[in-house]
């Protein structure tokens, strides 16, 4: 969008974005869903905002894969969609953010080809939301081996480290250590890309930092039980959160007893929601679970700070994270349906 | 040098004058406010509309609420001149 100055364009923006987020599907809504059978979900969905992409796409797909494929489709083009109405002021920002569908992207692609997946097939599966649109997807689609997908993505930021990583990747058959340095790096990006001295970057370094704590506190629960060195762990957290530093999380880990960790986790934060979390985690959970927990503190968290700064990047943020779980939670829905699982499991997914 | 006289002509003159100048800032000022006043209201209106069409009566009497400001500019314009 052009930016004609002022606060004009952010409360442009955060009008369509709330008016978006108000469009969301509601709790109450999952709840019906979870009695639906599949091909009543996919009439439910076809019946929202997913209507044109899963009266598009019923033709060529049906049952679980027209679900899959429409909310795919449907992520791309609302994340396509927000970018043209983003203020070119904080543009950066989102574009800085949506680099982690590339990433994604890339490594599906790269994945599907070690198992001699058909083009058509991992076409399926992409959100072509990122730096990467659908046609130069379809081009890297298109070429044969991964020493040739990776060249054509050299000129862009995740290419030097993906084709240093890429040996190794292949050598053991694992993506795995490629994928977590390319998230690393990601974040580190992102926290260079918000201290850079541009305005606005300092809400944007609000909303990393957060996002920072919330995937270091997850990992550290997944950790737990694990027996991983502390060299292992500190591997694999991410540097830049603003509750916790890299160094306090492996002595974190360290910790055997769930009670301690929780009392030595919540002397580290002022934020009281978040020491309201991690009362909850004090039960012992399964790590999903703790996910959703985080994942909600997150959210909330998000829509919190969108209040308090509604000029800057953070509204557009808090919505594209709150359609992506939107989707997440369709899919995860649809997907437990196809399998049969209980409704109780599957609710233990939702991010609501 | 001579004092300059002023004649009852010349103050009726220039009192005419200065409600001029009094009613076109009362006008102009007013009218300034009310801009800044819209530019809000009328960025989230046109961003609404933009969402949901149905919006559109509703967001264009939001917009034009602050014009009463202006309004009231001009009957105090008004009442300076007349």
């Amino acid at each position: 969008m052009v930016d004609v100055g002022g606060p004009a364009p952010y409360i442009y923006v955060s009008t369509r974005m709330r008016v978006r987020k108000a469009k969301l599907i509601p709790r109450e809504e999952y709840l019906r869903m979870l009695n639906m059978s599949l091909p009543e979900i996919t009439r439910f969905i076809g019946e929202t905002e997913y209507k044109r992409e899963i009266d598009e796409l019923a033709s060529s797909f049906s049952g679980i894969n027209l679900i899959e494929v429409g909310l795919s489709w449907n992520l791309a083009k609302e994340y396509q969609d927000v970018l043209k109405i983003t203020p070119s002021g904080v543009m950066r920002f989102v574009q800085s953010y949506l680099r982690h569908w590339d990433i994604q992207n890339v490594l599906t692609i790269l994945r599907g080809k070690m198992q001699g997946v058909k083009p058509g097939k991992i076409k399926e599966v992409l959100v072509p939301a990122g730096e990467l649109d659908k046609n130069a997807l379809d081009r890297l689609l298109a070429e044969d081996s991964p020493d040739r997908i990776v060249e054509a993505v050299k000129g862009r930021r995740l290419g030097p480290l993906l084709s240093a990583g890429l040996h190794e990747a292949l050598e053991t058959g694992s993506f795995a250590t490629l994928e977590n340095e390319l998230y690393k790096n990601l974040y580190m990006q992102m926290v260079s890309d918000a201290k850079g001295g541009v305005a606005g970057g300092y809400e944007f370094l609000g909303y990393i930092q957060t996002e920072i704590d919330t995937r270091n506190i997850m990992n550290l629960f997944r950790f737990r039980g694990q027996h991983a060195s502390g060299e292992e762990i500190k591997a694999l957290l991410i540097p830049g959160g603003k509750a916790f530093t890299v160094d306090e999380l492996v002595r974190m880990s360290t910790i055997e007893n769930l009670d301690e960790l929780i009392e030595a986790a919540k002397k580290k934060t002022r934020d009281p929601e978040l020491a309201a979390v991690f009362d909850e985690l004090r039960q012992q959970r399964p790590v999903h679970e703790v996910e959703v927990l985080l994942t909600t503190y997150r959210l909330k968290q998000m829509e919190r700070l969108s209040k308090r700064y509604p000029f800057s990047v953070l509204p557009i943020l808090a919505y594209l994270e709150m359609k992506r779980y939107e989707v997440a939670n369709l899919r995860a829905i649809a997907r437990g349906k196809e399998y049969g699982l209980a409704n109780e499991r599957i609710e233990g997914y939702l991010v609501m | 040098m001579a004092d300059p006289v002023m004649t009852l002509e010349m103050i009726e003159a220039s009192q005419m004058g200065l409600k001029a100048v009094g009613a076109g800032l009362a006008v102009g000022l007013a009218g300034v406010g009310t801009g800044l006043g819209e530019l809000g209201i009328g960025a989230a209106a046109v961003g609404a509309t933009a969402e949901n069409k149905d919006m559109f009566g509703l967001a264009l009497l939001f917009t034009v609420i602050p014009e009463t400001v202006v309004i009231f500019g001009l009957v105090v314009a008004l009442l300076l001149l007349f």
